[in-house]
């Protein structure tokens, strides 16, 4: 358990220098570490100054989509006529993915002071981390870290001398998915059901409490505080045009080495199973991945050969999403895992729009009758019938998030289907 | 055992207490003494509409009682100025929330994607023949429940198996035995 | 939404031009165009939306994804198209049309909605007929939610307007969602059923059979009700409400739009006011005193044997009803005036009000009559005791006398009682005139506001009975000759806009089925089409 073993590659560790070491939690520890630089950095820096390094830098957002994060803060009124809100997206919850648990778990004074800096690139006078409920363990390492935080005077009234007020606050969920979707973020956080809700508005127009709002993902923030105290053409070192600086990768599945990785990003995407990983566990081969979490679609061995970027994924048919990849090997039962993660979805439907709520209940039904045996090759037909249905016409995209790894299933591994179908169950 | 003393919570940090705990604390007015009129403020202090405070104090009714009863939801309710209905709609939204009692110790076996891959279902049918229930049943000693969880963001460490607000990972059903010897009564947040 | 200085905004829907104020969302402007695009969630009477059914999806040139139409505001030069031109949104429809019927019961032969249901509208447009769903129907029940309002979840589309009507119109959150996902259904808090005054019209905008009431649970198929125009006679707000009645008996009073006085909502006192109102012995021959004894006799008859005996001139008290039509009572002043009575009473009911905070100029009046201004205007004057006849002449138009001394009446000289119920009062008269109930006649009232408003008949009185203002032209013309005969109703309202110059420039059909302001003229404007 814990953070698990360390890998060859040459990599900036900027997220991760830390992990594994519990004594970076403690705020003495910490800024020994160097901590809170960036932060005293950007006391001194007026908001356009600060959103523009990290514009140069060309830091994406880390909790799926990838938009440039420096563009985000842009969008928040210059000119405020009342409160601004950050929300820290630590609501982790796409199966696969399990990184921004590592930054609560081992940094969280990464993450605090990177709140912070953000919270003053968009004049937000107060700061509040979602953490999912089942972070217990890990929520209780960020509350002690804010605690400290506090009384050393990095949050709260005048920081760090600076005249500048800033407040933050800790608040968990208690077991919705789509709490991490930015408008059901929003409207959870709110005190209400996690529902997202159609935009316009945008969140920078009325977000929480109806007031300009950014949501930024956890491993995003933490990006920050060295961007700032290292400059953007030090980001940029690492990474390509587009996709600037490091990732984390979490991996999970069949791998020898499962676990998180922070990767220059542009690794061939093979390099990062194989080689950092290990490969497929037991010597087996492997049949797919699912590059970015289970909301991506699926890759097949001879598909890795990509680089793990943004537009490289893409490229590949897939997308870079969290960046977690899940590895199958070849005894994997495709139809099973794909009807499990049609179920996650279907669980966590918020249920108002028609096609999701009751479209992804139907598939995670289909594939499971295929699985034990009462499937009709025209389910196949259903199936991609299907996809076309749950894709682009719902407020969010959870109904989307399945249709990549069912199509791209169905596309790639048809021969598994049709295999449940003509053979009877397993 | 309610005026028993608790450790002052900072309130940046009152909205993020751990609410799944084996020891209860059961109370039957939440906001009736100091501890819940303190949460109940400091967790208000912190937002700008009363309602925010509303998945704290869920979270509350919870840590104290195990479950949040329809009276706990007037209450709270009557506490942030919100109709017991709509406390009843958000609390209903949220899996986490117990809206019956349950076990002392709520163990969420995850069978999602990745933990799937490594044999969680396996994982998950152990837990229920070493604890002799059925899926989400409390069991007859009312120590144990056992459910399937969706994803627990422990990916890398399947399977993961949370117990309250504790995390067990790589949990094979050959180590479901040790999970539950390391179950302790009375342990704390 | 908009004022008269808003900007407009020009767009094509269907290849149709249409001119909006800007801010208009797309769904109404495809009205405007002549296209209805389906829609479930959406409600014009409902400020939220949600735009959660994705039933309104249209395609806009230059967007993406289709967009739902119930929010999409307008732009200008935007191109639209609907389900009518645009196969992808015939696609999307009839997808989410298939959705919603995966778990839907196909009860339809025993659902209160069958006939007027959107789901089973839509579902016959798109055209699919059978299910591809071959795996178990997800089974949900039903349950109560109020003491007249029962929910059967399973037909619920989980559109949220109920619960919406009750948040942004009835201002109170105690209908709500509960669960997530393909598990939500409708519910309240345990043991706090609905009891807001206006719930019913959760019933109504429930566009499928989800929500029933229990009053009409099983009582009537769409196809088989008949459904007149009328204006609630609960209180002085005057609601326009549709009468639907099957065999002639009112099963269900709904409310009909007008922006002006009721928007699309109702209470449900009023609800009920019209199936409880001609409860009772309802007079239904005309009857005359021979011998000590009421006997029934022809019309001819009566009218001949009453004009015969008639006081005129020799005064007396009148009773009437603020129940009564305008046409009814202002001919009845003709009666009086031969009588030489000057003028009646009425008595007013009063309850309780109760508003409706997100159409505030709906409110249940405490004024329990519907015509009170019009009978005030008519020169009847409210009192509650019964007018004592001494040993003169009585005469008592449409009030059923059911509270008043069961000897009320007998002491008078001559007793005319022109009512559609026999209390035992009634049984006092001299002679009895059957006139037609609530419901069973055209007329129009006079509401809090001043407003005039026709209602029209659902209902045919009972036996030879016939509308008050009908029955009073005939005993009129059987007093005088030479009177010309009143053949309609708006023959009727116009005797009453040349004789009162309030109604003046007002006629039958300028009011419309809108109603208009008393000396405004013109039918006031509603807005509404």
């Amino acid at each position: 358990m814990g953070f698990p073993h360390s890998h060859d590659l040459e990599v900036g560790t900027i997220l991760s220098r830390h992990f594994g070491d519990a004594s970076a939690r403690r705020l003495e520890t910490w800024v020994g570490m160097g901590g809170y630089e960036g932060l005293k950095k950007a006391v001194g820096m007026e908001a356009p100054e600060i959103t523009a390094v990290v514009k140069d830098s060309g830091l994406r957002g880390r909790g799926g989509a990838g938009f440039p994060t420096g563009l985000k803060w842009s969008f928040m009124p210059q000119e405020p006529n009342g409160p601004h809100y950050l929300c820290c997206n630590a609501d982790e919850s796409e199966p696969g993915a399990f990184k921004d648990r590592e930054i609560l778990r081992w940094v969280p004074h990464l993450l605090i002071e990177g709140c912070l800096i953000a919270a003053r690139a968009i004049r937000a006078q107060h700061v509040y981390v979602y953490v999912r409920g089942e972070y217990f363990p890990y929520t209780k390492i960020l509350n002690d870290a804010v605690v400290e935080a506090y009384e050393a005077g990095y949050i709260g009234s005048d920081i760090l001398g600076s005249g500048w007020d800033c407040e933050l606050t800790v608040h968990i969920g208690a077991g919705a998915y789509i709490a991490g979707e930015e408008t059901g973020l929003m409207s959870s956080l709110v005190g209400g059901r996690a529902e997202p809700r159609v935009k316009p508005p945008f969140p920078a127009q009325s977000g929480v409490f109806g007031r300009p709002t950014t949501v930024n993902n956890v491993e995003t923030l933490a990006a920050v505080p060295m961007i700032l105290t290292e400059g953007a053409d030090w980001y940029r070192q690492w990474g390509t045009e587009k996709s600037p600086g490091t990732k984390l990768w979490c991996c999970s599945g069949h791998l020898e080495r499962p676990g998180t990785y922070e990767l220059p990003l542009g690794v061939p995407l093979k390099d990062i199973i194989y080689d950092v990983c290990g490969g497929v566990r037991a010597g087996r081969k492997l049949k797919a991945v699912i590059p970015g979490g289970s909301s991506t679609a699926l890759l097949t061995a001879d598909e890795l050969d990509c680089p793990s970027t943004y537009e490289g994924l893409q490229e590949a048919g897939s997308s870079l999403g969290t960046a977690s990849p899940i590895v199958m090997d070849e005894n994997t039962n495709m139809v099973a895992v794909i009807r499990r993660t049609a179920e996650f979805y279907a669980h966590e439907s918020c249920g108002q729009c028609v096609q999701c709520r009751e479209g992804t209940a139907w598939v995670a039904k289909i594939l499971h009758r295929i699985e034990t045996g009462g499937g009709r090759l025209k389910d196949i037909d259903i199936l991609y019938d299907l996809c076309e249905q749950l894709t682009g016409r719902t407020i969010c995209v959870l109904a989307d998030s399945v249709v990549f790894p069912l199509r791209s299933s169905l596309d790639k591994f048809r021969a598994d289907y049709e295999a449940l179908i003509n053979g009877g169950a397993r | 055992m309610s005026d028993e003393k608790r450790p002052d919570i900072h309130p940046a940090v009152v909205s993020a207490q751990p609410f799944q705990l084996a020891s209860r604390r059961p109370v039957d007015r939440l906001f009736d003494d100091d501890e819940g009129r303190d949460r109940l403020e400091k967790a208000i202090s912190r937002y700008p509409e009363k309602k925010a405070a509303l998945l704290p104090m869920l979270a509350y009714a919870q840590e104290r009682n195990g479950w949040i009863s329809p009276e706990a939801m007037e209450e709270i309710g009557g506490a942030l100025e919100l109709t017991p209905a709509y406390v009843r709609s958000v609390a209903t939204f949220y899996t986490m929330y117990n809206k019956h009692p349950t076990g002392r110790h709520i163990i969420q076996v995850c069978t999602c994607t990745a933990c799937h891959l490594c044999g969680a279902d396996d994982v998950f049918e152990a837990f229920l023949e070493a604890t002799g229930t059925r899926p989400g049943e409390m069991s007859d000693d009312e120590r144990f429940m056992v459910m399937e969880a969706e994803c627990l963001g422990a990916c890398g460490f399947a399977t993961a198996v949370q117990v309250n607000n504790r995390y067990f990972e790589n949990v094979t059903p050959e180590s479901v035995a040790d999970v539950l010897a390391a179950l302790d009564d009375d342990e704390e947040a | 939404m908009s004022d008269g200085n808003a900007k407009m905004v020009s767009l094509t829907v269907d290849g149709v031009s249409v001119t909006v104020p800007a801010g208009t969302p797309v769904i109404q402007a495809a009205e405007r165009a002549g296209v209805v695009v389906p829609h479930y969630c959406y409600h014009p009477g409902i400020p939220s939306r949600p735009a959660q059914c994705r039933m309104c999806l249209v395609e806009i040139e230059g967007q993406p994804k289709l967009q739902p139409s119930c929010v999409m505001a307008v732009q200008d030069e935007m191109v639209v198209h609907t389900q009518m031109e645009s196969e992808e949104v015939r696609d999307a429809q009839q997808a989410v049309i298939e959705f919603l019927l995966l778990n839907h019961p196909l009860d339809c032969p025993i659902c209160d909605a069958a006939g007027q249901c959107m789901l089973q509208d839509y579902a016959y447009e798109t055209g699919q007929l059978e299910t591809r769903l071959v795996d178990a129907k997800l089974v949900m029940g039903r349950d109560r939610i109020a003491d007249d309002i029962l929910y059967f979840a399973d037909r619920c589309i989980i559109c949220t307007r109920c619960v919406r009507f009750m948040d942004d119109i009835a201002g109170e959150n105690s209908l709500i969602v509960a669960q997530r996902g393909h598990k939500a259904y409708i519910d309240t808090f345990p043991g706090k059923d609905l009891d807001h005054p206006f719930r019913g019209n959760i019933v109504d905008v429930c566009p499928v059979g989800a929500l029933v009431h229990e009053d009409f649970v099983f009582k009537a198929r769409a196809w088989d009700m008949d459904t007149a125009p009328g204006v609630c006679g609960g209180c002085s707000q005057g609601c326009n409400i549709d009468v639907n009645v099957k065999e002639n008996q009112v099963v269900r009073v709904k409310p009909r739009y007008n922006a002006d006085v009721n928007g699309y909502w109702m209470c449900d006192e009023g609800r009920r006011h019209l199936v409880m109102a001609n409860r009772g012995l309802r007079a239904d021959v005309p009857m005359i005193r021979r011998d000590g004894e009421l006997e029934p006799v022809t019309w001819a008859e009566a009218l001949e044997w009453v004009a015969e005996r008639l006081p005129a001139g020799q005064g007396g008290v009148a009773r009437v009803t603020a129940s009564e039509s305008n046409e009814s009572l202002h001919t009845f002043t003709e009666l009086l005036g031969v009588l030489g009575i000057d003028g009646g009473t009425f008595a007013v009911r009063r309850g309780e009000s109760a508003k409706l905070p997100g159409f505030p100029q709906l409110e249940l009046r405490e004024e329990r009559v519907p015509n009170g201004a019009g009978a005030r205007l008519l020169g009847f004057t409210e009192q509650d005791a019964l007018p004592s006849p001494g040993g003169g002449t009585l005469v008592v138009l449409a009030d059923p006398l059911l509270d008043a001394d069961p000897s009320y009446g007998a002491d008078a000289d001559f007793f005319l009682y022109l009512g559609s119920q026999i209390s035992a009062a009634a049984r006092n008269a001299t002679a009895i005139l059957p006139i037609a109930g609530a419901g069973e006649a055209d007329g129009t009232y006079v509401n809090v506001e001043n407003r005039v408003q026709r209602f029209h008949q659902a209902m045919q009185p009972p036996g030879v009975a016939r509308p008050a203002w009908m029955v009073v032209n005939r005993l009129l013309r059987q007093l005088d000759g030479e009177r010309l005969p009143v053949r309609d109703v708006r023959a009727a309202f116009a005797a009453v806009s040349a004789a009162v110059p309030e109604f003046a420039s007002l006629s039958w059909q300028s009011l419309g089925l809108k109603g208009a302001t008393l000396g405004s003229g013109a039918p006031a404007e509603s807005g509404a089409r």
